[in-house]
């Protein structure tokens, strides 16, 4: 099978959702979700557990079919053409792994193939990455017997080799060593330069504040704020606060003391 | 040790071999029905074959009686024994399955479990399942039985050497299980890149070697003409290897039919100290290196260059053959899977059954050179087709998510899938067709139309088992391992297969029964078939599986295409 290929726009969003909601039984997901992202941005996607970020991650790859509304990444709309959209998109998720069966090397030279990569340009690229990431020598090993964080830098490197468009990392720099997870760090800003946009869901508000050009605030499916660090300050009226205070604020738990004296009694 | 804590590990593992009835698995309620149903079916099933035999005995006249009776007496002493026999087995079987799973991951190693907790619950769930249906089948056939016969203190003897053989077998293969793993990790340690086959290699040769004690058996039944020569046999091998441990359960009850009340209690009480000897080297073991976690396997440390692959060569994008070389490295890299090469070779080995039988007359020379070239040329080409089509979505397991997220089609899915499963087929159609023609020699005729037809039967049930294999795609991770498939779609899917190969192989079949007839064969109609209506045969068989392949094939096609339009109902 050959991609059909499609002429993207340099001028249209590299997303855009249009009053999305998704519902699983009772349990509201995403609720009348509208959201425009331009291309190169880096979207910082923040929320407490169960916010609805993942969903909303594996809504735009198409993962989760929305109840209503629309969604368009690069001009394609989902779910119509997700096999396109995927062609185009880098997926690193929270939580699964990749086949623990095959060796590092061979997930790795599977997803080239998958992407249909040049076979150089793939080798090129793989070993670009395990050494940047610390993997070499353990590429031939098991993806079995691979700590938390080496099969996390391979789902990384799976997600970033065949030069995406579109990045959407759930979680990624969890169980990365500082080394790799500051590699990640600058790859994403020097990517965004390149246009390619990344959202990144990450509960470490640091990596949001120092990576992300603008930051989105879900909380029970919402999107309760979208913008840069100072939009943010002034829609929380809290002009000198950090991330952190605002995040808390915005989704109503900042009565964090009081809940830990409880706690403590 | 902690009674409650054994229950919970054993309901917790337990939970993680059953099947779900779907994929929506919140707010999930266990029906009690499908948690004992199987094994009060079996119950049921054992009391009505006790009922039949009872009742059989009870119309005979008295020298049948009598005659029935020593069958009756041979059959409960050595039931122990075979229940050893296949105790051992299954166990084996689980805990190997259990071997490549990295313990410090096991939340149930983070608790405050002993380890004697462990070992117990260890080796009480590996009887769950078939080993204790199996059991149960036995008990309640007997026990209704003994009623008839007026054997009741014998069964029920019977019944409780049943269990402690059992559990015997359990323990045993628990006291092994560190043994199986540290061989494993030596062996993984030494032969890098060669583990991954060898390993494949020990599983087939464990797994053959029960079926050659299998065939030793039914050689010896086969020989004789009398299921009751084999109790015999093992009633009388056991008195004279009273010695061994492993036969004192069966020597409990051959003492008691004898009135040797003394060894009765002796035996029964030497094989409780000789299970309680084995579960503290078992707990001990386990204590001891219970924790070790197998080497990595190093597939390669050589510089990676990428290649273009045969599959690519041979026309397959680079993303169906990326997909058939990862299922390539699935099925010899799972050891569960290797059941996959076993059953093949068991067909295989089977086919050999004629000659150990001594010598045979010409016409039935000539029925088992139709029959068992037929069988083993066709079985195993069928078996893979079957169980690699109706498997390898499933095992995907957890990691299916890489397809979901990926840029793959429904039609690519299927189409790697169903070439798999149809080359790998045809290598097992190839080596059994070659070796079933150098063994029975059959005419050029015959071995065409049997390669003919076993084409024809590779390709529909290949595609019949992608499309249900799709359908009913169980992809839960890999503890303890992965079905691959639900239990309603695996039952769908037999009855599939042997409907549509049926279908197939039906224009075919007065050709054979002619062959039969026309040979002088008693039992088939000496019916007159034209020498032309082979290829007439055939060419009908075609157009069925023709037919059939095109209609499953669309099957599958949306089937693939409703399961990548809803990964989150998976």
């Amino acid at each position: 099978m050959q991609y059909t290929t499609k002429t993207i726009s340099s001028q249209a969003p590299a997303l855009q959702l249009k009053s999305v909601s998704k519902k699983f039984n009772d349990i509201t997901a995403i609720d009348n979700l509208t959201l425009e992202i331009k291309k190169g941005e880096i979207i910082g996607l923040l929320g407490p557990n169960g916010a609805g970020k993942s969903t909303l991650i594996k809504t735009i790859l198409g993962l989760v079919k929305p109840d209503s509304g629309s969604i368009k990444v690069l001009e394609f709309s989902v779910p119509q053409d997700t096999v396109l959209v995927k062609q185009h998109v880098g997926y690193v998720p929270e939580h699964s792994s990749a086949y623990e069966f095959l060796t590092g090397i061979e997930f790795l030279d599977f997803a080239g193939d998958i992407f249909q990569m040049e076979q150089e340009e793939k080798k090129k690229r793989i070993n670009e990455f395990l050494k940047a990431l610390n993997l070499e020598g353990r590429e031939g090993d098991m993806i079995s017997s691979y700590s938390g964080g080496m099969k996390k830098k391979i789902l990384i490197i799976s997600a970033l080799m065949h030069k995406p468009e579109l990045l959407l990392l759930d979680e990624p720099l969890n169980t990365l060593d500082p080394k790799s997870a500051r590699i990640i760090k600058n790859l994403i800003q020097q990517l965004s330069q390149q246009n390619v946009t990344t959202i990144i869901a990450t509960h470490i508000l640091e990596i949001a504040e120092a990576v992300c050009s603008r930051i989105a605030i879900m909380y029970e499916g919402k999107l309760l704020a979208l913008g840069t660090m100072d939009e943010l300050r002034q829609q929380a009226k809290m002009p000198n606060s950090g991330l952190e205070d605002i995040f808390l604020k915005l989704t109503g738990t900042e009565d964090v003391q009081l809940l830990v004296e409880e706690l403590t009694k | 040790m902690n009674w409650k804590t054994v229950y919970l590990i054993v309901n917790a593992n337990r939970k993680a071999y059953r099947t779900i009835p779907s994929a929506k698995l919140r707010r999930y309620y266990e029906n009690k029905l499908t948690v004992y149903g199987e094994y009060i079916l079996f119950c049921v099933i054992g009391i009505l074959i006790g009922y039949l035999v009872g009742n059989f005995y009870s119309a005979s006249n008295a020298t049948l009686q009598t005659t029935i009776l020593d069958g009756a007496t041979y059959v409960f002493v050595s039931i122990p024994t075979i229940a050893l026999l296949y105790g051992v087995i299954f166990t084996l079987i689980n805990k190997a399955q259990q071997i490549g799973i990295k313990i410090s991951a096991q939340p149930i190693y983070w608790f405050p479990i002993s380890w004697q907790e462990h070992t117990l619950a260890s080796i009480i769930t590996s009887l769950i399942g078939a080993p204790l249906a199996i059991t149960l089948l036995i008990s309640s056939a007997i026990l209704t039985a003994s009623v008839f016969v007026g054997l009741i203190p014998l069964a029920l003897l019977t019944v409780l050497a049943l269990a402690v053989s059992l559990l015997l077998s359990s323990v045993t293969t628990e006291a092994l299980k560190i043994l199986q793993t540290r061989l494993l990790g030596a062996v993984t340690k030494v032969a890098g890149r060669g583990a991954i086959y060898l390993r494949l290699a020990i599983m087939i040769s464990t797994m053959l070697a029960f079926y050659i004690i299998y065939f030793v058996i039914y050689s010896l039944v086969y020989n004789h003409g009398s299921p009751i020569f084999l109790f015999e046999t093992i009633a009388n091998g056991q008195k004279m290897l009273w010695f061994i441990p492993y036969v004192w359960p069966g020597m409990i009850l051959s003492t008691f039919t004898n009135n040797l009340g003394i060894g009765t209690v002796s035996f029964f009480l030497a094989t409780l100290v000789l299970i309680a000897g084995i579960f503290f080297i078992a707990t001990y073991t386990n204590t001891r290196f219970g924790l070790y976690e197998l080497p990595t396997i190093r597939l390669s440390g050589r510089t990676y260059t990428p290649k273009i692959s045969l599959l690519e060569k041979m026309g397959f994008s680079s993303i169906e053959a990326a997909l058939m070389k990862k299922d390539y490295k699935t099925i010899i890299r799972r050891p569960e899977l290797g059941v996959l090469f076993v059953f093949p070779i068991m067909i295989l080995v089977s086919g050999f059954i004629p000659f150990l039988s001594g010598a045979q007359s010409d016409q039935s020379m000539l029925l088992d050179t139709i029959m068992f070239f037929a069988m083993i040329t066709l079985f195993p080409s069928m078996w893979v087709a079957g169980f690699l089509g109706s498997m390898l979505t499933g095992l995907e397991g957890s990691s299916v998510w890489y397809l979901f997220s990926s840029p793959i089609s429904a039609k690519v899915i299927v189409k790697s899938k169903f070439f798999f499963t149809v080359f790998c087929s045809l290598v097992a159609l190839l080596l059994c067709g070659v070796i079933g023609s150098v063994i029975f020699r059959p005419t050029l005729l015959y071995v065409a139309v049997v390669l003919f037809e076993a084409i024809f039967l590779i390709v529909t049930i290949s595609t019949v088992s992608v499309a249900i294999g799709i359908k009913g795609a169980d992809f839960r991770g890999n503890f303890p391992y992965n079905r691959a498939i639900k239990r309603k779609e695996s039952w769908l899917h037999v009855l599939m297969c042997i409907a549509t190969g049926l279908g197939v192989v039906a224009p075919i079949v007065p050709y054979v029964l002619g062959l039969l007839g026309s040979n002088g064969m008693a039992l088939f109609p000496a019916i007159l078939i034209p020498g032309y209506y082979a290829y007439f045969g055939l060419f009908m068989s075609g157009i069925i599986a023709t037919i059939t392949t095109y209609i499953f094939y669309k099957i599958a096609l949306d089937n693939a295409e409703q399961m990548l339009a809803k990964p989150e109902t998976i």
